[in-house]
């Protein structure tokens, strides 16, 4: 390391260091004799023992009001620097630094020292010491400011002898109050993922209370990574924290791979606030295979157990009801037939076909899906349902199943054949195809315990992630294929009979009413043109129907033209899309103001300090729709926006839109819905299924008043 | 089979909407971009001769803060680095501007007389000096220190943005050996080559920066 060698001659034995201006040529000089820093190099043992490691520290102590600076020093600064001179076969360590503060300069942030700071260095002797006391020595270098800056520099010595290593009664307590400023280890694994104009840190920290933490700041190795200054949104949910960082306008282009850094949580315990400072040696970008590696079996395994639960769950969606039950009404038609044992084999076979069904689509999508993202979609769950295309073909195919029920046309002689009308052998293509049927129907259906599953599956290795979506299935096919497996059960079925056909034409309302609501989702998704042309092409799915219905080869010709101008209507709803978002900005009927999400927006309103409440919703997302019905609209949870001052901001996902599928990420959530609300420089996630106190309950939470942290007067307790 | 031929079709459309759909990644940071206008301004010099970032497109900018307290500037001063480099590029047509953004009574706050006995003293040759006491170039520009030094090509964008060189230290013997980015990106400026390194940790003393109100 080089120096003024002036500096050394003046400064040579000194324990203190004062760099004037005056020294320099030119000019006004600092008032001289001013000892800003005061540096002294101090051991934990009293004698060094061959071959055992051992604790030496700098001690610097700074002039009131001034400071020095930590390993990152911020927008401005230098870190201070330690360059040991050390007999042979000795060796340091690098230099474990306290956790520094924020120091505020102007619209600047820099992270520092004042006061009395320890920099610990752990040193390794040789296995045999050289004889007489071992002289250690150290050349620190560093940069003091105020308002001014000022550099300076000194030697520190310090001789020890040979001996058992017993630790200096003299110096324990430094030492012991050292270890006290160091972060400690973090015992969650976290992850670095990059956003368009800044970073995400998720930290893995189940189990974390939201209503506890009062503040959270991560403080990176990296010097130019981040917008020091600019605020850091937290949130928090069962999964642990994330921290929305803005990047720093120097950043180079090139990431390097991981990075590190501190993460500082203020958390108010029994009414004391407390602050705790976790390292973070090293934090991969990306979907990171830290999180993901299969040592993590446990939380695999939990994730598909709650993937495995939400799918049967799936089965009770209003979505999923109207196809599970024709299945149901299709085995019941099996039960007529002769043969008891063939019989049997034969409805194990249509369950085991159904659940293949479902599988295999679901397979596809989540591979799909996770493909695409690879290649850098931003899309998530449910993805397929932001196709009008999709959504067209769906109410086509449930319209032409209700027909069926209604009688307009039979395929085949079983029911085992709706939905397939190319059916020929048994029908086992046909409960195969009711189960793609269902998994694509039912993806929507976001059910609360499918979100932290599928959000956990997308940031999964591709296997993992497929595993996960495997289980969902699985879990959705679960309670037919029970049916199917288990004869006790279908037996209990009733027999066969008239009352089926009565069953079977009412069973065709919840189709028809599932295709209303699908030319609903399509209306926010095509504009005019495109639902007219669309509900043009259902009337020509009736057609169709009626036509085949009728037998003989004109009627099959006509039914085949009618169906080719359906698909012609298909293609022409898909070609004509909605204005974007032009129906969610508007105000509610006595209610707050709706605003439609935009980052940029939300940006804006949260660097004014306004507060903010996000819902991310989508026309297909029925769970969305309840809530909002049954909570968000509700007088006591508007009126509680109104009073608060809460932006109302909405978010549409019925189409593609990356910005919101970015939203969705950062807060490890793949599909709608989502609730956040922002206030004071703090955010939390609202769970999936929403009441009125629910959310008055999280409303309260951020709003209750606070003491206001400053991060200068560490009151550090890190529990260790 | 019909029906899975059908199903393909399908995932293969809503395969290729979602690949149609990828979205463009943009950086939407705050403070100045490189590659982006320069902010402009417009600000009378230590000789009161006005002068306006407009007025200069079709030449090449190099804006640089200072603050001679700061021990920063002074090492580039001292080591009389910056002068060489005023004198090299302003030789070569390209416009240099010293901006002092300290306000009255901060570290570094010159009057334009003053500021014109720096020069002289200092054996310094910038294009011209600017005085900006309010702060307001350094907030349009995002400067953080001094030294912070920024570079605009000829089309008036900002082709640098950051510290002047890599050895971030005030030490007078670090200016052997360091790569001066401004240097660099002046060179390949006139080359009409791309500038490689676009930006760097700036690093110096704190701008002063003056209250928002003042």
């Amino acid at each position: 390391m080089r120096r003024f060698g002036f500096f050394r001659r003046l400064h040579q034995a000194a324990l203190v260091a004062v760099l004037v201006f005056g020294l320099l040529p030119s000019v006004q000089a600092q008032p001289s004799g001013n000892d800003l820093v005061d540096a002294a190099l101090i051991a934990e043992p009293q004698s060094i023992r061959a071959g055992q490691p051992f604790w030496v520290g700098v001690r610097l102590r700074m002039a009131e009001h001034w400071h020095t600076y930590w390993r990152n020093p911020g927008d401005s600064g230098l870190a201070t620097e330690i360059s040991w001179a050390l007999p042979p076969g000795f060796s340091a360590g690098p230099i474990v630094w306290p956790v520094p503060e924020r120091i505020p300069v102007a619209h600047l942030v820099n992270y520092g020292y004042e006061g009395e700071i320890v920099l610990l260095t752990q040193i390794t002797p040789p296995a045999a010491l050289p004889g007489g006391d071992v002289p250690l020595r150290a050349d620190v270098n560093w940069l003091v400011c105020q308002k001014e800056c000022i550099p300076g520099e000194a030697t520190v010595d310090l001789a020890l002898p040979g001996g058992n290593g017993d630790i200096n009664a003299a110096t324990k307590s430094a030492f012991d109050a050292a270890r006290q400023k160091v972060a400690q280890v973090s015992p969650w694994p976290a992850r670095m993922q990059m956003t368009d104009g800044g970073f995400v840190l998720s930290v893995a920290a189940a189990g974390l209370e939201a209503g506890r933490i009062r503040e959270a700041t991560f403080l990176p190795h990296q010097e130019s990574m981040i917008e020091h200054a600019a605020a850091q949104l937290l949130s928090i949910d069962a999964n642990g924290l994330a921290l929305r960082m803005q990047r720093g306008s120097f950043a180079t282009a090139g990431l390097p791979q991981q990075t590190g850094g501190l993460l500082l949580i203020t958390e108010d315990i029994g009414g004391k606030l407390q602050q705790q400072a976790f390292e973070f040696s090293q934090i991969a970008y990306g979907a990171a295979p830290a999180v993901a590696t299969v040592a993590d079996w446990a939380t695999v395994l939990q994730a598909a157990l709650l993937a495995l639960l939400g799918g049967v769950l799936l089965n009770l969606m209003p979505c999923v009801f109207p196809v599970l039950s024709i299945k149901i009404l299709a085995l019941v038609s099996h039960s007529g037939q002769d043969g008891e044992k063939a019989r049997r084999a034969q409805i194990r076979r249509h369950g085991i076909a159904y659940t293949l069904g479902i599988l295999v689509s679901f397979a596809a999508l989540a591979g799909l899906l996770l493909a695409l993202r690879a290649s850098g979609a931003q899309i998530g769950w449910g993805f397929q349902l932001q196709m009008p295309l999709v959504i067209a073909l769906l109410a086509y195919l449930l319209f032409a199943m209700g027909l069926s029920l209604s009688g307009v046309f039979h395929v085949g002689g079983s029911f085992a054949g709706i939905g397939d009308a190319l059916t020929r052998r048994g029908g086992y293509q046909g409960s195969f195809f009711t189960g793609v049927l269902a998994a694509v129907v039912a993806t929507p259906c976001t059910a609360p315990f499918m979100a932290t599953a599928t959000g956990f599956a997308l940031t999964q290795p591709a296997t993992v992630g497929i595993g996960i979506f495997l289980a969902l299935g699985f879990g959705l096919a679960l309670p037919f294929l029970i049916l199917t497996l288990v004869p006790q059960l279908a037996d209990r079925l009733p027999r066969p009979g008239l009352w089926m056909e009565r069953v079977k034409q009412a069973l065709a309302f919840p189709l028809y009413a599932t295709v209303a609501w699908l030319i609903w989702v399509l209306s926010q998704q095509v504009g005019q043109q495109g639902l007219l042309t669309a509900m043009l092409g259902l009337v020509l799915v009736a057609a169709a129907a009626w036509s085949f219905g009728l037998r003989g080869r004109v009627a099959m010709a006509s039914a085949a033209l009618l169906l080719v101008a359906a698909a012609g209507a298909l293609y022409s709803t898909a070609r004509d899309p909605a204005a974007p978002a032009a129906s969610v900005a508007q105000t509610q009927p006595g209610g707050a103001t709706t605003e439609a999400f935009s980052r940029q927006k939300l940006d804006g309103l949260l660097a004014q300090q306004t507060p903010v409440f996000v819902n991310m919703t989508a026309a297909w997302c029925i769970t969305c729709m309840v809530n909002e019905r049954t909570a968000l609209s509700s007088d006591t949870v508007q009126a509680a926006f109104r009073e608060r001052s809460i932006v109302y901001m909405k978010g549409d996902w019925t189409n593609q839109d990356p910005e919101i599928t970015r939203v969705l990420e950062q807060n490890g959530r793949s599909g709608v819905p989502l609730y956040l609300y922002y206030a004071g420089g703090k955010s939390v996630v609202l769970p999936q299924i929403l009441t009125p106190a629910i959310v008055l309950e999280h409303l309260d939470q951020l709003d209750r008043p606070q003491k206001s942290v400053s991060l200068s007067n560490p009151t550090l307790n890190p529990q260790r | 089979m019909t029906i899975s031929r059908r199903i393909l079709l399908s995932a293969a459309a809503i395969g290729a909407v979602g690949l149609l759909a990828i979205p463009q990644f943009g950086n939407a940071s705050s403070g100045v971009q490189v590659g982006q206008p320069a902010p402009a301004f417009s600000v009378k010099d230590t000789n009161g001769k006005t002068v306006s970032l407009a007025d200069l497109k079709g030449k090449t900018v190099v804006l640089e803060w200072s603050n001679h307290e700061c021990p920063f500037v002074k090492k580039h001063y001292t080591g009389n680095n910056m002068q060489t480099l005023q004198k090299k590029w302003t030789g070569q047509e390209v416009v240099w501007l010293t901006i002092v953004s300290s306000p009255v009574g901060e570290q570094g706050y010159v009057d334009a007389g003053q500021a014109n006995k720096l020069t002289t003293e200092r054996g310094a040759a910038p294009s011209a000096v600017l005085l900006d006491p309010k702060s307001q170039i350094a907030r349009a520009y995002g400067a953080t220190v001094t030294p912070h030094m920024y570079v605009i090509d000829k089309t008036g964008k900002l082709a640098y943005a950051g510290g002047i060189d890599d050895k971030p230290s005030a030490r007078i013997d670090d200016l052997k050996g360091a790569k001066n980015f401004v240097d660099s990106a002046l060179t390949e400026l006139a080359q009409g080559k791309a500038v490689s390194t676009t930006t760097a940790r700036p690093y110096g003393c704190t701008v002063k920066y003056a209250s928002p109100s003042a």
